[in-house]
């Protein structure tokens, strides 16, 4: 085929594809912060939008490797214990080695957990939800065991460079911030420019077209959930960094945030779609609901309440674009 | 109805006004009674100490009377899941009639049927017309039309193209309005005799060049047999071209050379995903540029998926459009264009051109010859006696999970090859 047709076939497409409905995400992000600038002007100071991108990176990165799982057709409850635990086995090699020693060692237990998750659920075909609600509790357990329930950073603290990429600035931005500003883009060319990341796709849009078209679909699920668990170990370093300490309880409810990110970013819970820049907006409006609400003097509990119904809101929308 | 212009807003409006449609998907709760199944929704009802139960011997009653009167003899008492098809229609029929219904939609009710069913059916139409129910019948099989309708509307491309009475329509007259144009029938061409071996195993022999049918009566066990020789129905070990090959699963299937399309073709289609994507499902290592293959290639892409799309004449020509859209029969074309990309020597297909329109099947029938006739093999099975003799050079004859005869298709006739399957 000539190249004329060729891009006389393409042409319709791309124009099609830049659909407002496509961009739902960001427009509500933008929404939000006019809305809030329009209502308080500490919003836009310097000050409070740095504050508001150290606050996102962490669950940022938790919400890049929820979204791996969630588009290969799975889900993944156990990344807030997973990054408790990577925090914490950071912390104690890092006081008995070096700080490189830490950080791999930590990330190294979420990518095993990761590896576990994924291996229940490909091989005993447990399901998802029920195998990393027992992981969640399970790895919450062994990280208590694991610190006697302390907090663990030393008798002089943790390594003043670890310390330091806590809460240091790198080219006028935190430090912090980096560390998901390159996974981002890392990462979606992995998911998108490359076969295994189309092979992601495919999986979570119809794993039996996929195993039917000889795709090893129980490696692909796998690996999903050791990126999930790769990225909540990256999390917990960065939390453990930015507390100066391992702490046993970090992490919290992270999984439910996550998994709300990824939902405000539009990639809906039956797979096969997804983006991980969608889930970081998902996070940033998230993040900027909270400190809108912070700003305005709003009730904390009012503030959980608010967040509730955006969630739902939120899926509400995308379920009636679908129709 | 009756007269009326009426506006449904959802179909519990069309269901109290007596219009039901049955699917092709039969919806059924797998682990209810045949007799729950039938009664779903109005079960019968008495009070005890105040509460509202179920009448049980009202239910049995009620329900044995609506299913007798279709000719179903079983136990109305057992899990309706463990009835085959052709029951499971017939429960699926009686709870129409349970909601006194007076128009029945049925979409391809034979499709899964085999013949001594589809007869008990067409009884039960008969008798149904004679009670004062109104049947739609949609069916892409053309004799059926012919022998059940008393008036006929076809579609071409989502609009209606023709209605005719009875006395007005033929088979030739049929195919004319639903394909635009005159088809002629296939025609037997010469047959060649097999080259070099390409794939032995499950009792199937196929040689360079050669088309085999697998013909069976439904529940005869030829899906099996597919899905075995692919690898995706436990490990096998198979003799493909020189070489003996352990298949554990697909992945190992298509490494060997092998493609599989399934009669169902949901199972087939990642629906949300472009026909690009659907097209490269099992080539995307084959779109992959640079050291190792390890990057994407939009442009390796649309060469392969373009130019596959023009051979296979997948309308319409839209690389990025969801494959939801496509019709049933631009489906099927892009699973048989998912093998050519991925450049296999060997297709097994399952009721290749089940449910879809007399155009598009006499296209895959011309495409199945024409890639043995470059080299392929191709394993077929299929219950439409015609497209065995038609298409394939010899056919397997399988009953009860077995292989029990491989019969050349020159000479062979539909009378003969169905006195061979049921034995």
């Amino acid at each position: 085929m000539s190249i004329d047709a060729k891009a006389a076939m393409q042409a319709p497409p791309r124009l099609r594809r830049i659909s407002v409905t496509g961009q739902l995400p960001i427009v509500t992000l933008l929404a939000l912060a006019g809305i809030t600038s329009l209502l308080t002007d500490r919003f836009l100071s310097p000050i409070n939008l740095a504050n508001l991108l150290v606050q996102s990176s962490i669950m940022s990165v938790i919400a890049m490797g929820m979204t791996f799982v969630i588009v290969a057709g799975g889900f993944d409850l156990s990344v807030g214990s997973v990054a408790a635990l990577s925090g914490c086995v950071a912390a104690l090699v890092m006081l008995k080695t070096t700080i490189a020693g830490g950080v791999a060692a930590g990330i190294a237990a979420g990518a095993l957990i990761g590896l576990a998750n994924g291996l229940v659920i490909t091989a005993l075909r447990v399901n998802p939800f029920i195998t990393t609600l027992g992981t969640m509790v399970l790895v919450r357990g062994v990280v208590f065991l694991l610190t006697g329930g302390q907090a663990i950073s030393g008798t002089f603290g943790l390594p003043d460079p670890f310390v330091r990429f806590g809460a240091e600035r790198v080219l006028g931005v935190h430090a912090l911030v980096w560390v998901p500003a390159i996974l981002l883009s890392v990462l979606s060319v992995v998911l998108n420019l490359t076969p295994y990341g189309r092979k992601i796709f495919a999986t979570g849009g119809n794993r039996e077209a996929a195993y039917l078209s000889g795709i090893r679909v129980n490696v692909i699920v796998t690996s999903a959930y050791v990126w999930c668990g790769v990225l909540a170990g990256v999390a917990g370093v960065m939390l453990a960094a930015r507390l100066q300490s391992g702490q046993p309880t970090a992490g919290e409810f992270y999984e439910l945030t996550a998994i709300a990110a990824v939902v405000l970013g539009g990639a809906g819970l039956h797979g096969g779609e997804g983006q991980l820049y969608k889930s970081v907006i998902g996070v940033f409006i998230m993040v900027v609901l909270g400190n809108a609400l912070n700003l305005l003097n709003v009730d904390s509990y009012w503030q959980r309440v608010a967040i509730g119904g955006v969630i739902i809101a939120a899926a509400a929308v995308g379920g009636i674009r679908q129709r | 109805m009756d007269g009326v212009a009426r506006r449904f807003r959802d179909p519990r409006e069309a269901l109290t006004a007596g219009l039901v449609l049955i699917p092709q998907e039969l919806r059924l709760v797998p682990a209810l009674s045949v007799a729950e199944n039938v009664m779903l929704g109005h079960l019968p009802s008495r009070r005890r100490l105040g509460l509202r139960v179920v009448n049980r011997r009202a239910l049995q009653e009620q329900a044995g009377v609506l299913l007798a009167r279709l000719g179903f003899r079983g136990d109305p008492d057992v899990r309706v899941d463990s009835l085959p098809h052709a029951e499971r229609q017939l429960v699926v029929i009686a709870r129409a009639l349970s909601r006194r219904a007076r128009v029945l939609i049925l979409d391809e009710p034979t499709a899964a049927l085999e013949a001594r069913e589809v007869r008990r059916l067409f009884d039960t139409i008969a008798s149904l017309k004679r009670d004062g129910v109104g049947i739609i019948y949609i069916s892409h099989r053309l004799e059926e039309v012919l022998e059940l309708a008393d008036r006929c509307t076809v579609l071409r491309d989502g609009r209606v193209v023709a209605a005719l009475e009875r006395a007005a329509f033929d088979l030739t007259g049929l195919v004319h309005h639903m394909t635009g144009r005159d088809v002629e029938a296939t025609s037997a061409d010469p047959r060649r005799p097999g080259g070099a071996p390409l794939l032995t195993g499950e009792g199937v022999s196929l040689a360079t060049g050669e088309v085999v049918a697998i013909a069976g009566l439904l529940g005869s066990g030829t899906d099996r047999v597919l899905r075995r020789l692919f690898g995706a129905a436990g490990a096998i070990t198979v003799q493909r071209g020189d070489r003996r090959r352990a298949l554990r699963g697909p992945g190992d299937g298509v490494d060997a050379g092998l493609g599989f399309v399934s009669a169902d073709r949901a199972q087939g289609l990642v629906q949300g995903a472009s026909v690009r994507d659907n097209i490269l499902l099992a080539a995307l290592d084959r779109a992959g540029r640079g050291p190792g293959g390890l990057w994407w290639s939009r442009a390796a892409a649309d060469a392969i998926v373009c130019a596959l799309m023009d051979a296979l004449d997948i309308r319409p020509r839209d690389p990025d459009r969801a494959v939801r859209e496509l019709s049933g029969g631009n489906q099927q074309k892009l699973l048989f264009a998912r093998w050519l990309a991925a450049e296999v020597a060997v297709l097994l297909l399952d009721e290749p051109t089940h449910g879809i329109d007399v155009k598009a099947k006499a296209q895959i029938q011309r495409l199945i010859r024409e890639f043995a006739e470059r080299g392929g093999g191709v394993v077929f099975a299929s219950t439409d006696f015609s497209e065995v003799l038609s298409t394939g050079d010899a056919v397997l004859a399988m009953r009860q999970g077995a292989i029990v005869a491989r019969l050349p298709t020159s000479g062979l006739t539909e009378r003969h090859l169905r006195a061979t399957l049921q034995g």
